[in-house]
């Protein structure tokens, strides 16, 4: 090795250059090489001798120099004249090395890229592969016409290798818009090397979903902020390692963020929340769920902060007290759509200055689940402040009674839907309460798991019809039988839906009066699981609505026979869906169906039947016309081969067996 | 190896400075020429390059060709057509000196040099396959063949 040799006196290191532009960021070359099997040789070549070993440019015999030796700034400034978006694919196919450098290239600093592409344009459109969404892309538009393409990596394929493939694939060919990882926590997945590669290869992302990824943390989350200035929506769940920094820099960069979801990420927090409420003037949706370090300070500025567009908000899970709930009284002018659960640590008067801060205009739909706040008076003062509901789901609210839902009903004047489940304390005067009221727009009214309601009627009411009801719902209420079912029936004259599930307790005698008190025709009826329910009932059913039926749930009615497949033959007319799992009905039934020429059946169940046999074959065969749904499952009688006869005379119907 | 000055034509005395190659060869230069190279410019601003400058990552082979390269694009009145074909030949080399030519010109800092031998590589790879460009280059693909399939998928077009 030479020696060192003194230039003017001075001892002065005097390092050769390195041409590259100082854009490159060489850290993310270093960065690259722990991780990886690539060669990362010295980047800086210092001309002063030392004891350093740049063995390959000693002249030991012929040694010849081949491109695996080039340090990554000089392949990156090769990469940067590559003819077209082609040559980079390929390139990036070489070896991991030359694709992860690939991938780390901003579009920026690939030269002559916007005179190529307009040429590409062409090739683009008779490209052949198949699930790449090749629409023309605007080249001259720059990064607002960009962004068709989708991606969703899941599970053993998401990883690093991938999303360099996609960086690098979708340049220049539509451009990557929206991207989804579903990670699995055992394989070791997508890091933040990959992620960083997304960001810098498509500056056009706009939505980007990470659920449970395996080791993206905050860096990763930085890199795309700084890139993909156009994001509008990001969803992260269960993301471990992400943390306030990440978010703050998101909030900081993308200024045009319309939606914020994020779902147990134990280290996201206020300041976070904050910036976005900050930073983020276009925020429409937010939605946090069991996110512990999430509080009222960061979800009371977000709310007063985006005040005037946020429209959706979903709050699950969280550490918020009454503060929080007072300020969405207060500041939810714009929100259309609330959902509030399991807020352990909001009381009573929380939710009761809510309802009365008079800032809940323009709600349409609130959801409250698990929220032990929520009594009949907090609940009282949701319905007159509320005065645009439309629809109510209340869940889980052990609190409520009756007298609580009847004065909610009555004050929320504009409500069409109201949902209730496992709401124990409700009995039936609750149900008969909020039905039974004349002016009431109410269209939809569903009760399900209700364990209170009984039949029992406590004290008398004023009970009067409602002319709006058109869709009643009462599933898995195991107290409410036939008395209750007699007494709502009397009350809903212009019922069009009604499902019963699981109402093991009524009898034919309670559902005749709803029927015969139905004036405008009923179109759905779900019997499912009332076994008690016989064929009398399914006759009376026909008899009175089979002008207007069009679809009949019997599963597991085990009392119906053939003589209900009679009636139905004889009197519906639009019948399309019929369902008559597990019940006792045998081939002749089948047979009198299928012989019904003005039936359009598309959809049949006879699943679990085990007394209809091969000899419904050719019956079934019949009704191939308009069939397009047909369950066999657990029909024990029936053959796997004629099945297989049967699927091909069926052959546009969708045979489950 | 005696420095500068030299004596040459009494019209114009050329400042000429010499560089000494990593198997100790000497070559001369103008300093109009060297003022190409950054790294030479600086030294010679900083009157360092007065004795000759050793270069050890650059053997006489290449550096002979680098002063020629150097000289060639200081010439005064050459026009763009016959420089250009000049360049082009200039290139016409096989690959291991070519990649000579990058790392030297990387080293010295030569803008222009860099760029015709980094565009003259890329040149070679249009059109080209990923199996045709392992082949030109010599290179080992270090994919799995789920990795293979992968990266397939995403850019097919660079396989057809």
């Amino acid at each position: 090795m030479p020696a060192l040799v003194n230039y003017g006196g001075e001892d002065q290191f005097f390092g050769g250059g390195s041409l590259c532009t100082s854009s490159i960021d060489l850290d993310r070359l270093y960065s690259m090489g722990s991780s990886m099997d690539i060669y990362c040789p010295p980047h800086k070549r210092a001309r002063v001798c030392g004891p350093y070993a740049v063995s390959s440019y000693e002249y030991e015999g012929e040694h010849l120099s081949s491109i695996e030796e080039l340090p990554d700034e000089c392949l990156f400034e090769i990469f940067r004249r590559l003819p077209s978006g082609r040559e980079r694919s390929s390139c990036a196919c070489v070896s991991k090395h030359w694709l992860f450098l690939l991938s780390s290239m901003r579009r920026t600093e690939i030269s002559g890229e916007v005179d190529n592409s307009a040429k590409e344009d062409k090739e683009m459109k008779t490209s052949p592969s198949g699930d790449v969404e090749m629409v023309s892309c605007d080249a001259s538009g720059g990064l607002e016409g960009d962004g068709y393409l989708t991606r969703c990596l899941e599970g053993k394929k998401a990883t690093d290798v991938r999303l360099a493939a996609v960086a690098v694939g979708t340049n220049g060919r539509g451009g990557l818009g929206k991207l989804s990882i579903r990670g699995t926590r055992s394989t070791r997945g997508v890091t933040n090397i990959g992620i960083s590669a997304i960001a810098r290869g498509c500056p056009s992302l706009r939505t980007l979903s990470l659920w449970n990824p395996s080791s993206i943390g905050d860096d990763g989350l930085v890199e795309i902020a700084k890139e993909c200035c156009l994001l509008e929506k990001l969803d992260l769940s269960h993301c471990p390692f992400v943390s306030n920094k990440g978010l703050i820099a998101i909030a900081e960069n993308c200024r045009d963020l319309i939606s914020l979801n994020i779902e147990s990420c134990p280290k996201i927090g206020n300041e976070g929340l904050e910036a976005i409420g900050r930073c983020c003037p276009r925020l429409q949706s937010i939605s946090i769920k069991d996110c512990p370090l999430v509080g009222d300070h960061g979800v009371a500025s977000l709310v007063s902060s985006a005040s005037s567009v946020l429209s959706k908000i979903k709050l699950q899970g969280l550490n918020i007290t009454d503060f929080s709930l007072a300020v969405i009284g207060h500041f939810g002018l714009a929100v259309t759509s609330l959902v509030l659960g399991g807020l352990r640590n909001a009381s009573e008067k929380g939710f009761w200055v809510m309802g009365n801060a008079q800032g809940l205009k323009k709600v349409s739909t609130l959801t409250v689940a698990s929220c032990h706040g929520i009594t009949d008076v907090s609940l009282g003062a949701i319905g007159k402040g509320c005065t645009n509901l439309k629809q109510m789901c209340l869940r889980k609210c052990h609190f409520v009674s009756d007298s609580g839902l009847i004065t909610f009903a009555r004050a929320a004047s504009s409500l069409e839907n109201l949902q209730v489940e496992e709401l124990d304390r409700i009995s039936l005067g609750g149900v008969i309460g909020v039905i039974s009221n004349r002016e009431m727009k109410l269209k939809s009214l569903s009760i399900a798991k209700c364990m209170g309601i009984k039949d029992l009627l406590q004290g008398s009411l004023m009970l009067s019809s409602c002319t709006s009801l058109r869709s009643l719902s009462i599933q898995n209420c195991p107290g409410f039988g036939s008395a209750s079912l007699a007494m709502v029936g009397k009350l809903c004259p212009h019922l069009e839906h009604i499902d019963l599930t699981g109402l093991c307790g009524i009898t034919d005698a309670g559902l005749s009066p709803l029927l015969e008190n139905s004036e405008a025709g009923l179109v759905k009826v779900n019997l499912s699981n009332c076994l008690n329910i016989t064929d009398e009932a399914v006759s009376t059913l026909v008899r009175l609505h089979g002008g207007t039926l069009e679809l009949l749930n019997l599963d597991g009615c085990r009392k119906v026979t053939d003589a209900s497949l009679v009636a139905i033959t004889d009197n519906c007319l639009l019948l399309n869906d019929l369902d008559m799992s597990k019940c006792s009905i045998t081939d002749s039934g089948v047979s009198v169906l299928s012989s019904a020429g003005h039936l359009n059946l598309q959809v049949l169940s006879l699943a679990g039947c085990s007394m209809v046999s091969s000899k419904s074959v050719p019956f079934l065969k019949k009704l191939a016309g308009s069939l397009i749904g047909l369950n066999l499952q657990h029909c024990r009688s029936i053959s796997s081969s004629m099945v297989e006869l049967l699927a091909e005379s069926l052959w546009r119907c969708d045979i489950l067996s | 190896m005696s420095s500068s000055s030299s004596s040459s034509s009494p019209s114009c005395p050329k400042k000429m400075i010499t560089l000494k190659s990593s198997d100790g060869e000497t070559f001369e230069i103008e300093e109009i020429a060297a003022l190409q190279s950054k790294t030479l410019e600086s030294m010679i601003d900083e009157n360092c390059a007065s004795t000759p400058v050793p270069l050890p990552n650059i053997t006489g082979k290449i550096l002979a060709k680098v002063v020629e390269y150097c000289t060639k694009h200081a010439e005064v009145g050459a026009d763009a057509e016959s420089l250009r074909a000049w360049d082009a030949e200039f290139v016409s080399v096989d690959h291991p000196t070519l990649f000579d030519y990058i790392l030297a010109a990387n080293f010295l800092e030569i803008p222009t040099l860099l760029n015709l031998a980094c565009q003259s590589v890329a040149d070679m790879v249009k059109g080209k396959t990923p199996d045709e460009i392992h082949k030109i280059f010599n290179i080992k693909s270090t994919f799995t063949p789920e990795e293979e399939e992968e990266l397939r998928r995403e850019n097919q077009w660079a396989f057809d």
